[in-house]
């Protein structure tokens, strides 16, 4: 059924994309809405297949891509509002960062005085300004890393299609870029980000979109995702000092059905059904028995526990 | 602990352009973090340890022995696992491993045992016998990795190990770090950018910042301090009640977010007396943990300061 | 009873000598090296040429053979510098197609992959690698050239009693020392090659290419300003010069001697110049 396409999200309608006989993806159905969707998955599952159909560098094999109501075999249209900033490193020779970014700009139509402006405004963006100047050839990795960010956000997409785009910048960099992906997303752009550093992903993310083998294995805001996840209950680390008198509670008021020590004896890991009902429980426990309690926190409620679940640690290629 | 890299005064130049200015410092610990800013001049100060580089001015001990005047026995004790991809495509993997084995001076029937072993222990037992041009990334990094365990030495280099791995692989090289680690026969060096990856394996964390130390810190002391600092996350207090009862109680608390409470507590204030408040109101505390630097805090103070401290 | 933990162990047992270190290259190369059969079958060809010489050296002393073969021995090859000096130009040449055959991937695939890093790292420095390497082709190149020759000499001596070696000891000195003068350029010329060309056969081509090419430029050189110095870039010009003035046979007087020396002193120098700037640990990027 062709659906109409929808002008503010990026749609996959049932899209599969075959090399031949080597799997892409197969029979993906998304809707991506504006903010921030993070792709998760091991090495081969179809991040950059996915990627590559949403920008337009591939046809699927199957089923229709649309991009804000776009389709991207018209890249005419598309590019325009779409900036991708792929995972690989190649740039012209002997152009300095600034020249590349200038000459990007021109051919989305700028006049050159307003291309300079713009490549330099973005500059400062990326935090380039200083080795703007100097060949790219020469640019350490994580210079090369912000250049390529600065071509796919120079001029001012709708759609951000960003694949591993911290690779190689150190902390500060790091957190200056995740600050920036999370002001445009404030700003109503759709943003696509793969990556494999799953605090981060929790940290920015929207929503998720987790894939293995070239299947979508779950989509959504990480929160919703983990508790359609039943099968699994949920996990909770709690440190006092009387982690066998907390056990007994627990099991006395039902609320626990696994309850794991630690080796220090200062800790324990609970598997509960329901999360709730164990808080409210905590509070009567603390109160009752006179526990000290130095931490708590929910063990599996992230990014990271949820590929282990749904991926686990098999995932993609040996 | 004996400490087992001492740096003294340590400077080294490409060509007129001054990359480490005058580095001083003991490292002893089990792990230690090298963490800065691009160009702070950490992959230099391992290359110049392993003697790729000259250093201009001031000297280095690694356990004891000069870096310039003993570079050959120092570089008998270090294992280094580069950034970069490192293999040599058209021979297997055991093969390699021998090479280098044998190399760092193992006889080669030692080198052959080691070999195997090395390559069984990072994981790459059953794709032994593949040439390295065949691995996936995962696999090069392994390999790198056991190249730099191969000829057991008593430091390891490791240079941004978990580049390009996915998180399960992820997990398995930083597991594998710290049983190597925690074995007590090696000290590691870890340099990254992923401030996780240190938080997790390191208990010493090394701040580079233009060529200058600006921190070395034990992450555990830092840890251990600032026991009244606390940060809650709570459900079910829809209508603040909650929080104007903490204030009440005399804690400064500063909102984050929409479920993230960020408080001081005051001497009189325990934390059976927030659970108290919690189960009047019915409020689940689903998050609770004392706020202690965490390592990024660490790392930006660093970045600010103008004067670093030592 | 027991239950065994496979955990990381440092090793502390003995070490090898430091000083033969470099010799595990060729170890290792020869290992790969001779999984062609086609370097084999060259080698085995390359021994033709002496066991010919041989040949005729026994036919030499041997009055029975002559018999049947119903010739004098003043018709055969007489056997003095000119023989020896005939045998070491075709022995070079074999070596020749060795160095191209084998030269080539001796360094290329280290670099290929940024696997110098990893050998640096270890107490093996810079020196010991290119050593290591070049042990490789001097080794290959020693089997066909001088070790053979002197083998021959020793025949011939044998055959015609003790005293014809020591009067003859200036061929043996010319021999080996014509021998390793080749050996050592060539082998510097192919590393350099394999460091700086990254594909195995262009490296390979290259090595006959450029000496052609060089050659040419030489001839040209000859040609536009009139002169002989165009011969001093021709390789195989200045081989047979040095060679000559060895066997103390004469030249054809092209180059002067001492130039000879020079020239190929400074295609060795280039040579070295350039091996060390491939052969680094780490490239600095301005």
């Amino acid at each position: 059924m062709r659906t109409i396409p929808d002008e503010n999200q990026i749609v996959l309608d049932d899209v599969s994309k075959f090399y031949g006989e080597v799997l892409g993806i197969n029979r993906v159905s998304l809707a991506i809405p504006a903010g921030i969707t993070s792709l998760v998955g091991p090495n081969g599952s179809g991040k950059t297949t996915l990627m590559n159909l949403m920008t337009g560098l591939l046809q699927p094999s199957q089923g229709q891509v649309w991009v804000l109501g776009l389709s991207p075999s018209r890249p005419e249209k598309l590019f325009p509002k779409l900036g991708y900033c792929t995972q690989f490193d190649s740039f012209p020779k002997g152009l300095t960062g600034r020249q590349l970014l200038c000459s990007q700009l021109r051919l989305h139509g700028w006049g050159r005085p307003e291309a300079a402006a713009r490549a330099q405004k973005t500059l400062e963006r990326v935090g380039l300004t200083e080795a703007a100047d100097r060949r790219v050839a020469g640019y350490s990795k994580g210079m090369r890393q912000r250049i390529k960010l600065a071509l796919a956000i120079c001029h001012d997409p709708s759609v951000l299609v960003l694949d591993e785009p911290l690779n190689g910048l150190d902390p500060l960099a790091r957190a200056e870029m995740l600050a920036l992906f999370r002001e445009m997303a404030a700003r109503g752009i759709h943003l696509l980000i793969s990556s494999h550093i799953l605090h981060e992903v929790d940290l920015i993310s929207d929503r998720v979109i987790l894939i293995n083998n070239g299947f979508v294995v779950a989509e959504g805001d990480i929160r919703e995702v983990r508790d359609e996840m039943q099968e699994h209950p949920r996990q909770i680390l709690v440190r006092c000092n009387k982690p066998g008198l907390l056990a007994a509670r627990i099991f006395e008021e039902n609320q626990g059905i696994e309850v794991r020590i630690h080796d220090d004896h200062r800790g324990l890991l609970v598997k509960t059904r329901c999360a709730d009902q164990f808080y409210l429980m905590m509070n009567r426990a603390v109160l009752e028995t006179g526990l000290d309690v130095e931490f708590i926190a929910p063990a599996d409620d992230d990014v990271n526990s949820v590929y282990g679940y749904l991926i686990g640690a098999d995932g993609g290629r040996p | 602990m004996d400490p087992v890299i001492q740096l003294d005064h340590l400077s080294v130049n490409f060509g007129t352009r001054p990359i480490l200015k005058r580095l001083t410092a003991e490292l002893s610990g089990r792990a230690i973090g090298l963490l800065g800013p691009n160009g702070a001049g950490k992959t230099t100060l391992i290359h110049t340890l392993l003697g790729f580089h000259p250093s201009v001015e001031g000297t280095a001990r690694i356990c004891g022995m000069d870096i310039r005047r003993n570079a050959k026995q120092v570089r008998t004790l270090i294992g280094y696992m580069p950034e970069n991809d490192s293999f040599i495509a058209r021979m297997t993997a055991v093969r390699f491993l021998r090479l280098m084995a044998e190399l760092s001076g193992l006889p080669p029937r030692e080198a052959m045992e080691r070999a195997h072993e090395a390559l069984f222990y990072v994981g790459l037992g059953e794709a032994r016998y593949r040439e390295l041009g065949t691995y996936s990334q995962g696999m090069k990094q392994l390999a790198k990795l056991a190249q730099a365990i191969v000829h057991g030495p008593r430091i390891l280099f490791l240079d941004e190990p978990t580049n390009g791995l996915d998180p399960p692989a992820r997990q398995r090289l930083l597991r594998l770090i710290r049983e190597i680690r925690d074995g007590g026969q090696v000290h590691l060096i870890l340099s990254s950018h992923l401030l996780h990856d240190v938080e997790e394996c390191c208990e010493e964390v090394l701040i580079l910042k233009e060529g200058q130390i600006r921190v070395y810190c034990n992450l555990e002391e830092e840890r251990r301090a600032n026991r009244k600092f606390l940060e809650l996350e709570t459900a079910g207090d829809n209508n603040g009640s909650f929080l104007s009862a903490l204030e009440q109680a005399g804690c400064q608390c500063a909102v984050n977010g929409s479920r993230r409470i960020k408080m001081v507590l005051p001497q009189s204030v325990e934390i059976r007396d927030i659970y108290h408040l919690a189960a009047d109101r019915q409020i689940q505390i689903r998050r609770l943990h004392h706020k202690r630097d965490s390592l990024e805090d660490i790392f930006l103070k660093a970045m600010e300061e103008n004067h670093g401290r030592l | 009873m027991a239950v065994y933990k496979h955990s990381y162990q440092r090793y502390g047992g003995e070490l090898t000598a430091i000083w033969s270190r470099f010799l595990i290259l060729p170890r290792y190369a020869f290992q790969e090296v001779f999984r062609s059969k086609f370097l084999i079958a060259l080698l085995v060809g390359s021994y033709v040429c002496p066991v010919v010489y041989a040949l005729i050296i026994y036919l030499h002393h041997n009055l029975t053979a002559l018999r049947i073969l119903n010739t004098n021995p003043a018709f055969l090859v007489a056997i003095d510098k000119h023989f020896f000096y005939m045998f070491l130009q075709i022995q070079a040449g074999v070596g020749f197609l060795l160095s191209a055959l084998v030269g080539p991937g001796l360094i290329s695939p280290d670099l290929a992959n940024n696997a110098l890093p990893l050998y640096l790292s270890r107490p093996f420095s810079r020196v010991e690698y290119v050593l290591g390497k070049m042990s490789v082709l001097i080794i290959l190149l020693s089997a066909i050239t001088w070790v053979p020759g002197l083998l021959l000499l020793l025949l011939q001596s044998n055959l015609e009693g003790g005293s014809w070696f020591v009067s003859n000891l200036r061929i043996a000195g010319a021999l080996c020392l014509g021998s390793w003068i080749w050996i050592l350029f060539l082998s510097l010329f192919s590393l350099t090659l394999s460091a700086w060309v990254k594909w195995r056969f262009v490296a390979g081509a290259l090595l006959f290419g450029l000496l052609s090419f060089v050659e040419g430029m030489g001839a040209a050189i000859n040609n536009i300003f009139d002169t002989n110095a165009g011969y001093l870039i021709n390789l195989s010009e200045v081989m047979r010069t040095v060679w000559s003035s060895l066997f103390a046979l004469q030249g054809n007087g092209r180059i002067a001697l001492d130039d000879a020396w020079r020239s190929l002193l400074a295609f060795c120098v280039i040579c070295l110049l350039m091996l060390s700037r491939k052969v680094k640990a780490y490239e600095v990027v301005k």
